[in-house]
């Protein structure tokens, strides 16, 4: 990958997906670059700086932590998923399910509503929402297929899983 | 340099059939190894397997709840991190806890090669055929995942897969090179420290790889000390004045170890081998070779003493005036 610094526009709109994720402050003292996939897709990742420092004289081949993509919105990674998890404030875009779809979304399945243990109100279908297990922590990232309390639908699948951290396990196989 | 080879006797004979190693090997092993007989029954078994909590994610004792409420049974180590798995109802590596980066499967020895580095937050260190990123990961959670790894690995593939075992355990201040390690010296910068677990011919893992006991070759040893010298002088290279070199291999044979420290010792000057608070000592002579005394310093460990993988250790502190 190559690696560049952000433009002030790209900044405005992490800055703003930072803030949604409800991890804003953590990331103020906190160094993000752009990595360039060959495809030119755009990776958002975290780097100390003494790794920026390093990397200006070498022409690293992966370089800190990639926490997200950047197209026209920011989508967490499933290592941003996890950091954003540990270090946030949870809000409308995270969802706890139960301890039986954990095992299902760790196997890249959907989840169901009436597996859903918490969710807000006010989060809208279509949306990208991380799910936690019920210690709050990151299984996977997911996109909303209804609006608020409709995701907790008996019998429905109510969010479709996009990535979860059974893939590590699957891509090691 | 050529691998040693000594005469066969009745002993390394007589162990070679019965537990089916070329002869060669045994009447090396009968050389170097203390108690053979008891290291060869030792090798039959499976060894033992650890795991060391990644506490970037999570504290070792919150792990160990979590896994015994689960059936496992662990039991603590020399390392605060490192727990070894004495029962486990299912496989380590299968676990929700695994997937979520909270631990990583990881021999007790090459935990001990990155305590022996001594790493410190903030600091510049470089881990030259890194991959698969074990010890990388290790380092960056006693670094408080910040300064800087430059973790080097010449094989794309390998290079890769390292990314994402850095990803599973939420390591953000590494720096991955596509980089044969012999070329290290010419990146253009020093680090405070450099550790070099370098390829080897693995006569310590025979218990994971039983082939071993037949593939293994005196050629093995021989192509693997030549490139284990021209890695250890350009590892030399890298380090800062008063910084710290690790050198480790999973190899018994000392023409992979003692003979490749030793060498180093006598290329460059104002080196230390310092003292380590495990194993056993390094050779200071072998065959007809003698070593530099302070080789004792460097750590030898064996499967039927110290229960990990075999392995050797030298930590050098370098340019000291």
């Amino acid at each position: 990958m190559k690696y560049r610094m952000p433009t002030r526009q790209e900044k405005t709109l992490l800055n703003r997906a930072l803030d949604k994720w409800g991890v804003f402050e953590y990331f103020k003292e906190k160094l993000l670059m752009i990595g360039h996939e060959d495809d030119g897709s755009a990776k958002i990742c975290i780097v100390s700086p003494e790794s920026r420092a390093a990397s200006s004289k070498l022409e690293p081949y992966f370089l800190g932590l990639v926490i997200g993509d950047l197209k026209k919105q920011f989508a967490p990674s499933l290592p941003g998923a996890d950091l954003f998890a540990r270090v946030g404030k949870s809000n409308e875009y995270y969802i706890t399910v139960d301890e039986n779809a954990e095992k299902l979304v760790l196997y890249g399945r959907d989840v169901m509503g009436n597996s859903i243990l918490q969710c807000s109100d006010t989060i809208d279908e279509n949306e990208l929402v991380i799910i936690l297990n019920s210690r709050n922590e990151s299984i996977g990232v997911g996109r909303t297929r209804f609006a608020g309390s409709s995701l907790l639908q008996k019998g429905k699948i109510t969010v479709t899983t996009l990535a979860d951290a059974g893939q590590y396990l699957r891509d090691e196989g | 340099l050529k691998a040693i080879i000594f005469p066969d006797s009745a002993e390394s004979s007589s162990l070679a059939g019965k537990y089916n190693y070329d002869r060669w090997l045994v009447s090396r092993f009968l050389e170097y190894v203390p108690d053979v007989h008891d290291f060869l029954d030792k090798m039959e078994k499976p060894p033992t397997q650890y795991i060391r909590a990644n506490t970037i994610k999570i504290e070792p004792d919150e792990l160990k709840i979590r896994l015994e409420s689960k059936g496992f049974s662990l039991k603590e180590t020399l390392l605060p991190e490192v727990l070894a798995v004495q029962k486990a109802p299912m496989s380590i590596g299968a676990t929700t806890d695994y997937m979520l980066g909270h631990y990583y499967i990881q021999d007790l020895s090459s935990c001990l090669a990155v305590d022996a580095l001594d790493v410190k937050e903030k600091q510049t260190v470089i881990d030259i055929a890194a991959a698969p990123g074990g010890k990388t990961t290790f380092m960056a959670q006693r670094m408080k995942d910040t300064g800087c790894i430059v973790a080097i690995e010449p094989n794309e593939r390998r290079a890769r897969a390292m990314s994402f075992n850095l990803a599973r355990c939420g390591v953000s201040n590494t720096c991955i090179l596509q980089l044969d390690g012999t070329k290290a010296d010419k990146l253009g910068m020093k680090f405070d420290r450099v550790l070099l677990d370098a390829p080897c011919s693995c006569e310590g893992v025979i218990a994971k790889d039983v082939t071993r006991k037949t593939s293994h070759t005196p050629t093995d040893v021989e192509v693997c000390s030549d490139r284990q010298q021209r890695m250890i002088e350009s590892a030399a290279k890298l380090v800062k004045p008063g910084g710290l070199l690790v050198y480790s291999t999973c190899s018994f044979a000392p023409e992979e170890n003692e003979v490749i420290v030793d060498w180093l010792l006598r290329k460059f000057d104002n080196i230390v081998i310092e003292p380590l608070d495990y194993g056993t000592n390094g050779l200071t002579r072998f065959n007809d070779m003698v070593f530099s005394d302070d080789l004792k310093n460097t750590r030898r460990l064996y499967p039927h003493i110290h229960d990990t993988t075999g392995f050797f250790i030298a930590r050098l502190r370098m340019g000291v005036t």
